[in-house]
């Protein structure tokens, strides 16, 4: 019994992990106006912060920032748009 | 008709000289300063040339292949006093390198394009190399990303984000923070959903493997059956400027020996974490956690001290809270670069297991940034653990270890 509620606990839980993005993004996928307006220099400051210090734009070149968007993308999790607006501002 | 007719070709001889003049003149003035023949220096244009082709040599292509990745050194120098029955044993060591905490591990990215990125980083740590992660990712579409290869399974935060130790603000790792890489295909996203943003991140693997002692082998996994194990995690970001997240994961699957008499055991791991970074001029504060409970079905397991068959509740908790003070907003540029950290952890073993153990922990750190991803980690760390494993596994509960560590670390991104 305690290992048939378990296994519905997980089952439960793996759905609601797919299931609840798959809705929400159905829902509500737009952003809003203040998010739209946000530079490459905003959200650089933002989003890098929350693992580690903010990356100086001269570390790298123009094409190595192309490279290191899809990498911190990935690890992040970052949207699109914020990741070309981020790199756009690193490769200034 | 006929008036108009000889009005245009009457002969007169006044206006046939003008036309011949306009004309005489028109036609020297055109020979004299149409062709003007231009001289160009030749050497100007051999300069050009080799520019153009230098030009050449430096235009970017669709694919990129760069390096990145860390290092770390260090130097730890650690005490242990055991205590049982009133009885204390008291062993010291000394390490340079730091031999747990040592790492070499370049990183290297190749871009195929724009939906294409491979990630390699092999790593040389604790006096062995190995092989951190190797994928290839696929960039679908703009709230999409498939990935697979031997790669960090999305459980927690910690592993995927934070470990590296030109990021971790101390210098060891919270105790049995959990985790796992494996062989696994893998999908993620992030989007935006009004202020709020959210990620996800689900991945199919191999699965864990069920080891001897109960505890689950969690990297260099061998595939020991047929089952996969599924690991997700769900990122939500509450606050428009990002500076909140909390997570939740879960890992599933089948983790015994096909075959053998743990072929139906199933362990089933759920995590939270939580990350804050808010910037309370003129300080930035960081806090980071995460909690974690790993549980395994029931299954016996052989005493290696007389071979006969026990069992018990494979129940595992561990969790860490972190915090970090800096005065990034100072205007003294020595004071600036300096940061201090804390951190309370736990880790909690099953009992009467060979592995028991109740372990509470507290590090501190001051960190001194040489630049945005130099740091020089001066830290402290006291563990104190008390024994779980039963008497008839050749344990002494009760046997309590008081571990103290110092540490002076370097680490750095490439």
């Amino acid at each position: 019994m305690k290992i048939l509620h378990k296994t519905k606990l997980s089952l439960l839980t793996i759905i609601a992990i797919v299931i609840a993005p798959a809705l929400m993004m159905m829902n509500s996928c737009v952003e809003s106006q203040k998010i739209a307006a946000k530079s490459g220099a905003q959200l650089w400051a933002e989003n890098c912060q929350r693992c580690h210090n903010t990356p100086s734009p001269s570390t790298f070149s123009p094409e190595k920032w192309e490279t290191i968007g899809l990498h911190m993308q990935s690890r992040a999790l970052l949207t699109e748009k914020e990741k070309d607006k981020i790199v756009d501002f690193l490769k200034q | 008709m006929g008036k108009i007719y000889n009005s245009v070709f009457v002969f007169q001889p006044k206006r046939f000289h003008f036309l011949l003049i306009t004309f005489i003149f028109n036609f020297c003035f055109i020979q004299t300063f149409a062709q003007q023949p231009v001289t160009v220096d030749s050497s100007l244009l051999e300069r050009i040339a080799s520019l153009e082709q230098k030009v050449n040599y430096q235009r970017l292509g669709e694919d990129h292949f760069m390096m990145v990745g860390l290092t770390t050194f260090g130097f730890v120098s650690n005490k242990t006093t055991s205590t049982f029955g009133g009885v204390s044993q008291v062993s010291k060591t000394n390490s340079l390198a730091d031999a747990s905490h040592y790492e070499f591990s370049p990183m290297f990215l190749w871009r195929h394009g724009n939906k294409f990125l491979l990630e390699f980083e092999p790593s040389f740590s604790g006096g062995q190399l190995g092989v951190n992660w190797g994928a290839i990712s696929y960039f679908a579409t703009p709230g999409l990303i498939i990935r697979g290869g031997y790669l960090v399974l999305p459980f927690g935060a910690y592993n995927k984000r934070l470990a590296a130790g030109w990021i971790n603000k101390l210098a060891s790792d919270p105790e049995g923070v959990t985790g796992a890489t494996d062989y696994a295909l893998e999908v993620e996203g992030g989007f935006q959903a009004g202020s709020m943003k959210w990620s996800y991140d689900l991945a199919i693997s191999n699965g864990m493997q069920l080891l001897a002692d109960g505890s689950l082998q969690n990297a260099g996994i061998t595939d020991n059956n047929k089952n996969r194990a599924i690991t997700g995690r769900i990122g939500w970001l509450p606050f428009s400027n990002s500076s909140l997240e909390l997570g939740f994961s879960v890992m599933t699957g089948k983790v015994g020996d096909a075959g053998s008499n743990t072929e139906n055991v199933k362990a089933n791991l759920y995590a939270l974490d939580l990350s804050l970074v808010e910037n309370i001029k003129p300080f930035q504060l960081n806090i980071k956690g995460q909690y974690s409970i790993t549980d395994i079905n029931h299954a016996d397991y052989l005493n290696p001290a007389d071979s006969s068959n026990y069992s018990f509740d494979n129940h595992t908790t561990t969790g860490y809270i972190m915090a970090a003070l800096r005065p990034m907003f100072i205007a003294n540029k020595i004071l600036k670069n300096f940061e201090l950290a804390a951190r309370f952890g736990n880790y909690t073993t099953p009992a009467n297991s060979l592995r028991g153990t109740k372990d509470n922990s507290f590090a501190v750190g001051l960190d001194y940034w040489v630049n945005w991803r130099t740091v020089v980690k001066f830290s402290y760390e006291a563990i104190k653990g008390t024994n779980t494993i039963s008497a008839n596994l050749g344990g002494t509960p009760g046997a309590v270890t008081q571990s103290n560590s110092m540490y002076l670390q370097f680490s750095i991104q490439l």
